[in-house]
């Protein structure tokens, strides 16, 4: 890493001043440093390495705030470890900030005091990104969301491609009548996919679109912008995150579509249903779903019609944080599931307790701390193991990378698959 | 009243101004202002951030760390029992107690500060807790054990009042400069996280599913 300058510096220290509400203030002053939220850690309990303690990651931003915003900090720094913002701060910040946290929240549920342990590594992320200190591969992720108009930097040529091949299965299997539009504007929905979809997982836009077909449900892609995904969420440069959300926001108007469905992208649809209206400092003036919510609106109006005895292998449910814990959609996810398969079975822990799979907060993106990634998900994968299950369903592209992953490194010998696979597979088409 | 008491009083008028400023600065920077459309019920996940989220049972910090948890749990209740002692005091001189009162008090309140001291000897000799401490955690804890200590003992000593009023004025000082400050940011933190997840309808947490 290249020497701090002032101007970095000063940046990073104006950004820690700037208090918009009381919250951040609130987190930095309220840690005890019991230090019992270290078993819920993932990254503590696969590494036993001290310095990945939640409150140890909250002490690194927390020592900046008592150094540069508090008068015990200014005047004996010694006595509250104020330290100063130096290179030996940044290393360690990105290292512990970036590379060994997947904000997924679940030691804040279960922190002593309740302090947003996650909310406070998302905002040293802030501080580093104001340095220009996002790890490259990260970085390069966001850019080309920004340059291409997906993170994945897919030819709109290639993706159309990709779709009218996912549409000539789809006609296979359900008539010539089934469709996948493209561009189309006025209609009721603006569906947006995780470019993993088009680029490694396709027939998961063949599900989605069967259940539309069976819902005869008015909806579109926009082969401009149809990537659900905000990798500024990770990256902690809130005006580039801003970007990336307002042009999806732009499409939907100019599609002129009622609804925005967030495709199965945990940090997506976080991105772009609880973030977005606050980085563009607007109320939305469209409602935005999960698809998930979705299909399991069509379930209970009767739109479409399940056989869940056509899933008959034994099936669990991993959480995607951003949708459960950060996003209040447990029993959602957990009725689209049980209607559409016959025997489930849960992981322990699961729900707001369920532990990440280890790809989120953006460490897919970051290949240098891929190892630690790899590490940390041998708990998912031994609950996965424990479960018995052939099949694991997650309504996450990023969830999904990662247990692909960990079912290939741990030898799980598991399905994996999306809600709206599970719900496609287990459709029964109306005969007319 | 004596000199000593006077003392305490001027520490006491100086913590409370001083906690009064953190929470008027908190009360003015406001709540976040979210913008997005709220899914859940407020008031219920505040009510429930405060309540049953902090039952045991409910916190891998609580249930995983019985001993600790319990030890933090009586350090606490010793601490709020003297500081509702030493307002007490001011009225009846812990030397007019019942003698039985005085014991039984005394004991209580010792044996929350030896939890205090248990917390205390852990944080020096466990190296991850040594490691995440830095003078404050030590000095905050040391005064706070000492503060139950000399109210268990001046309930059965009397001519301790010098040194117990002392070292009252030494910890009301110190509160707001160090950690124990987190005596108001606890309560501002529970409702920050009742507001997050009452939000999003994480809390209260969904059942029957």
């Amino acid at each position: 890493m290249e020497k701090l300058t002032k101007e970095q510096i000063d940046k990073a220290i104006a950004l820690l001043k700037m208090r918009p509400d009381s919250k951040l203030e609130t987190h930095l002053n309220a840690c005890v440093h019991c230090g019992l939220c270290a078993s819920s850690c993932m990254y503590y309990k696969a590494m036993k390495e001290n310095k990945f303690i939640p409150a140890r990651k909250v002490e690194l931003v927390a020592s900046l705030y008592r150094r540069y915003c508090t008068l015990t900090g200014r005047v004996a720094p010694f006595l509250v470890n104020a330290r100063e913002l130096d290179d030996q701060m940044a290393e360690e910040m990105i290292d512990s900030l970036f590379g060994a946290c997947t904000m997924c929240g679940r030691c804040v549920k279960h922190c002593s005091i309740g302090v947003d342990i996650a909310y406070i590594v998302h905002f040293g992320r802030r501080m580093l990104a104001a340095m220009g200190l996002v790890p490259k591969t990260l970085q390069a992720t966001v850019d080309a969301a920004l340059t291409t108009g997906n993170n994945m930097g897919i030819e709109t040529s290639d993706f159309v491609d990709t779709i009218q091949w996912m549409e000539e299965e789809l006609q296979d299997e359900c008539g010539e009548d089934a469709r996948i539009p493209l561009d189309e504007t006025d209609k009721d929905i603006l569906y947006t996919l995780n470019p993993r979809e088009p680029k490694f997982f396709p027939l998961s836009i063949a599900a989605i679109a069967k259940i539309f077909y069976a819902a005869k449900e008015s909806w579109t892609i926009s082969t401009h912008m149809y990537d659900v995904t905000n990798y500024g969420l990770f990256n902690g440069n809130n005006e580039q995150a801003g970007q990336i959300a307002k042009r999806l926001h732009d499409e939907v108007i100019i599609k002129r579509c009622k609804r925005l469905v967030l495709g199965e992208c945990g940090h997506g649809s976080r991105a772009n249903r609880w973030e977005a209206p606050n980085y563009l400092q607007q109320p939305y003036e469209f409602e935005t779903i999960t698809a998930v919510e979705l299909i399991n609106n069509y379930i209970r109006t009767g739109r479409i019609k399940i056989d869940k005895s056509l899933n008959q292998e034994l099936v669990t449910l991993h959480d995607p944080c951003n949708l459960v814990r950060n996003g209040g959609l447990l029993s959602e996810l957990r009725f689209a599931v049980k209607s559409a398969v016959s025997n489930f079975v849960e992981m322990t822990p699961h729900g707001m307790d369920n532990f990440c799979c280890g790809g989120g907060g953006g460490q897919l993106a970051m290949s240098e701390y891929n190892e630690r990634r790899i590490k940390i998900g041998e708990i998912k994968a031994d609950q996965i193991r424990k479960t018995g299950a052939k099949v694991v369903v997650t309504p996450c592209h990023n969830c999904v990378d990662q247990l692909s992953q960990l079912n290939q490194v741990y030898h799980l010998n598991v399905k994996i698959k999306t809600i709206a696979e599970i719900v496609a597979d287990a459709l029964v088409l109306d005969k007319e | 009243m004596i000199w000593y008491q006077y003392l305490s009083l001027g520490a006491l008028a100086v913590f409370l101004i001083a906690m009064l400023w953190h929470f008027i600065r908190l009360i003015k920077e406001g709540k976040p202002k979210d913008l997005s459309t709220k899914s859940g019920n407020l008031p219920k996940a505040e009510v429930y951030a405060y309540t049953i989220a902090m039952m045991p049972n409910h916190k891998e910090s609580a249930y995983l760390h019985l001993p600790s948890f319990t030890a933090g749990i009586f350090f606490h209740i010793g601490i709020f029992l003297s500081i509702l002692l030493f307002f007490v005091f001011f009225f009846i001189s812990p030397t007019l107690f019942p003698q039985w009162l005085q014991m039984v008090l005394a004991l209580c309140i010792g044996i929350c500060g030896l939890c205090g001291f248990g917390l205390f000897i852990k944080r020096m000799i466990v190296k991850k807790m040594r490691e995440l401490s830095h003078l404050d955690d030590f000095l905050s804890n040391f005064f706070t054990t000492l503060f139950q200590f000399f109210t268990a003992i001046y309930l059965i000593a009397g001519s301790f009042a010098p040194i117990y009023y002392i070292l009252v004025t030494i910890l009301l000082l110190y509160i707001p400069m160090g950690k124990l400050k987190h005596m108001l940011y606890f309560f501002a933190a529970r409702f920050h996280l009742g507001y997050f997840y009452g939000w999003r309808n994480s809390w209260p947490p969904q059942k029957n599913y």
